[in-house]
């Protein structure tokens, strides 16, 4: 094993897995709860510790600074020096590359440190944070998104996301990600896409990580959906809880469902409750899709406009017919990721057999047309569709 | 005019989607768990995918998709009406009179002599814009102009090509014998060449229509005049009528009417209660084609035309009526070449490249008209 800092931070980090595994397996909210926020303080404890350590490490060596202020010119001008800077320094102490100079770190030192983590978590929280004299500093924050696994280019991205948020801020909101599972690089890009998931209070993320556990959104796949939808953690609970409402209650899928449609499409999360009920009507009646097809073709995650232009396409073209209640057809429909998860060009060389010309016309005259739906049968149709039934056959 | 277009668009949604698509964001508490018995526009569409796959082939599905969207229209300039203004009007619009363009376009090729273009026949006069190829944009309805006749009258532009390629002359003679409600009336009377016109139509409800049609675009003296005469009778028998009296017939028939037929119940052919009917169209197109041919004088012009793209209801009642004149009365009748047509509307129509007699237009959807068949017919005997 490799001495010095990182390795302690992996340790840690190691450690951290496996206690939120053994957290997710108790059933009790309360008791996870705790152990979850046991685990974490210690945790960070661990790492605070290891940043303090590096820090009095280079205080005890000016010599190492004025050398590396000399590799560096720009040192202190910004923090994206610093950082750097500081990467060098750790991988210094931890690789021993220059080691004339007594900065190397032994296996006692790391032993101390070791044993010095092991008990800090006992230490009341105050004190922990002040042991060094002071709040967390850049310098610490840096050294311990080092020992997390970020490269120092994203830690100087990361960094000059929310100059104004707290390095505090920043590190918990971080810790909070790679505890769910989540490895730094799709940390780093959620937070690149959505930096204002770092204004995030703390206890909101923890509550909607425990939220998201709870739909099955375990550690492998909340990294898809923080992945894709970064905005799981800064949503509204009113929001979510409006969508997974209608996933429940009004289209009746499953459980297990649900969790899958989640994992598999989490831009559900930020649809209108309305318009993806809709869209699971167009897809059951309209388009004769089941439920289980509608989650394994990621239905839901297309938008209206693209699943009724493709749609309404091929069934005017004939080639696509609703099955009938015995889900036959008179023709073989498509595939339905022949019809959706294909390219534009694709659909129309190999499913629609068309021009582009021709598409282009029809998506006009379609949009035209939803634009056109008269308000007056608008009304029919909340009177209920018995009349206008009625009406049809009168006419006959 | 937008009314019926709107509505059709209305009836096209409910009924050949099924269940009425609501608008976007709007969700409904109930779908319709039943299917309704099967309206006549679906028994149409049925019956057009069983015939038309096997006449059109790949083809078909772009027909398809065309006749079940929205079609396009063309505004015929009223000659009655302040025509050099109407024009410009519907210039500024960004439309185009597609017979002038497609006419300066022949006679420019003609001079550069590069192809061996044949002398073009075509009734003269005729102002028809439409929006270019792929441009959706609709006309405003047509409105009152200075002259208390409206400036123009909004049809499918491919209802045009029938009465170009009747080839009217000044001071003919014309018969139009299925003339309600009155399109194609109305473009035979701004040829400007009708010396007097005979109007016909077996409905007089439908006849009505065509008076109205008439009154509101052809101002009171030219009708007066006795030039327009509109009767109600059964084109059948006009033959006995007034036999070898015409120089130019138009027998626009009763059809399957294929667009039409597919989103608007009222009046639909593909009723169950109308399948007899139905079935003896083509018998009766051919009795009125051969009434037709009767009552055009020797070495007139008859134009035959249905909207339907059926083969049975075009070439193949040309054919039956042509043997028919053959050999129960001895007329010989030619069928005359139009495939120029093809050439020289090609930026307006897509024709059916295919057909052995007369022209088809097909609809597409960057040109969404017809389908509008038309031959023309020449009595030699
Ligand atoms: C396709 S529509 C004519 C459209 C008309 N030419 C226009 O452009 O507005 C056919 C017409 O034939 C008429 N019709 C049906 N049977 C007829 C008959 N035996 N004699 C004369 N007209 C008849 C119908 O009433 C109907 O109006």
């Amino acid at each position: 094993m490799q001495p010095g800092a990182r390795a302690l931070g992996t340790l840690a980090l190691a450690a951290a897995a496996v206690l939120g595994r053994e957290a997710e397996t108790d059933r009790a909210p309360e008791v996870r709860g705790w152990r979850r926020r046991y685990f974490r303080r210690r945790c960070l404890s661990v790492m605070a510790v290891l940043a303090r350590r590096v820090f009095d490490l280079h205080h005890q060596i000016p010599l190492t600074w004025v050398c590396l202020a000399k590799l560096t010119p720009h040192l202190g001008e910004q923090k994206r020096t610093t950082a750097s800077l500081f990467c060098k320094l750790t991988i210094a102490a931890g690789g021993g590359g220059l080691e004339e100079l007594p900065l190397v770190v032994s296996k006692k030192c790391v032993q101390e440190l070791e044993s010095r983590a092991n008990t800090v978590h006992c230490l009341p929280e105050k004190q922990r944070t002040s042991v060094d004299g002071g709040p967390l500093t850049l310098e610490k924050v840096v050294c311990t998104l080092l020992d997390m696994g970020f490269s120092d280019v994203h830690i100087n991205e990361l960094l000059s996301i929310q100059p104004h948020a707290s390095p505090q801020q920043l590190l918990d909101i971080i810790s909070e990600f790679i505890l769910l599972g989540v490895n730094p690089e799709p940390v780093y890009v959620a937070l690149k896409k959505s930096p204002q998931l770092l204004k995030m209070p703390v206890v909101r993320v923890k509550k909607r990580s425990s939220y998201l556990r709870k739909l099955g959104l375990g550690e492998g796949k909340l990294k898809r959906v923080l992945h894709s939808c970064p905005e799981i953690f800064t949503m509204h609970q009113r929001d979510v809880d409006g969508v997974i409402h209608v996933l429940k209650e009004k289209c009746l899928f499953t459980v297990q469902q649900v969790t899958e449609i989640l994992y598999r499409c989490p831009n559900v999360l930020q649809q209108d409750p309305n318009e993806l009920e809709y869209k699971f009507q167009y897809a059951y009646f309209r388009m004769g899709i089941k439920h289980l097809d509608i989650v394994r073709t990621e239905f839901l995650k297309y938008s209206l406009t693209k699943i009724k232009q493709r749609h309404i396409y091929l069934e005017r073209l004939g080639r696509y017919q609703t099955p009938d209640k015995k889900g036959q057809t008179q023709i073989a429909n498509p595939l339905l990721k022949d019809i959706f998860r294909v390219s534009e060009a694709e659909f129309l060389a190999k499913t629609a057999c068309s021009s582009a010309e021709e598409f282009v016309v029809f998506k006009k005259l379609l949009a035209r047309e939803e634009e056109e739906v008269p308000e007056s049968s608008m009304s029919k149709e909340v009177e209920g569709e018995e009349e206008e039934e009625d009406k049809d056959e009168e006419e006959l | 005019m937008a009314a019926p277009i709107l509505r059709g668009v209305r009836e096209l949604m409910r009924l050949v989607d099924f269940a009425p698509v609501p608008r976007r964001h709007r969700h409904k508490k109930k779908w319709a768990a039943t299917e309704p018995k099967l309206p006549a526009s679906r028994l149409a569409l049925q019956n057009f995918d069983m015939t038309y796959s096997v006449q059109f082939g790949d083809l078909w599905p772009s027909i398809r998709v065309s006749l079940l969207s929205e079609q396009k229209y063309g505004a015929l300039v009223n000659n009655f009406a302040a025509w050099d203004h109407v024009s410009a009007k519907l210039k500024q619009l960004s439309a185009k009179d597609f017979v002038s363009e497609a006419v300066s376009h022949w006679e420019l090729e003609a001079q550069s002599g590069r192809s061996s273009t044949p002398p073009l026949a075509y009734s003269p006069n005729l102002r028809c814009f439409t929006f270019a190829r792929g441009d959706v944009s609709r006309f405003p309805p047509a409105r009152l102009g200075s002259l208390g006749v409206m400036d123009y009258y909004l049809m499918d532009a491919a209802s045009l090509l029938p009465v170009l390629a009747l080839g009217l002359h000044p001071g003919d003679t014309v018969l139009d014998l299925c003339a309600a409600p009155g399109g194609k009336t109305l473009a035979l009377l701004q040829t400007l060449c009708c010396r007097n016109l005979a109007a016909n139509d077996l409905s007089t409800s439908r006849t009505g229509r065509l008076q109205k049609v008439l009154q509101s675009y052809v101002p009171q003296d030219i009708r007066e005049r006795n030039q327009v005469r509109v009767t109600s009778w059964d084109g059948r028998k006009w033959g006995e009528l007034e036999g070898d009296t015409y120089d130019r017939v138009l027998v626009d028939v009763p059809c399957t009417a294929d667009r039409h037929s597919l989103y608007e119940e009222e009046n639909n052919i593909f009723q169950r209660s109308r399948k007899k009917e139905r079935q003896m169209l083509p018998m009766l197109q051919m009795q009125l084609l051969a009434a037709g041919l009767l009552a055009t004088r020797p070495g007139g012009h008859v134009v035959y035309s249905t909207c339907s793209l059926s083969h049975l209801q075009n070439e193949y009642v040309v054919q039956g009526t042509m043997e028919l004149l053959a050999n129960q009365y001895s007329i010989k009748v030619q069928v005359e070449d139009l495939s120029y047509f093809r050439e020289l509307f090609v930026d307006t129509f897509c024709f059916f490249q295919s057909s052995q007699v007369g022209e088809l237009v097909l609809p597409n959807l960057t040109a969404n008209f017809g389908p509008m068949y038309f031959c023309r017919l020449h009595r030699l005997t």
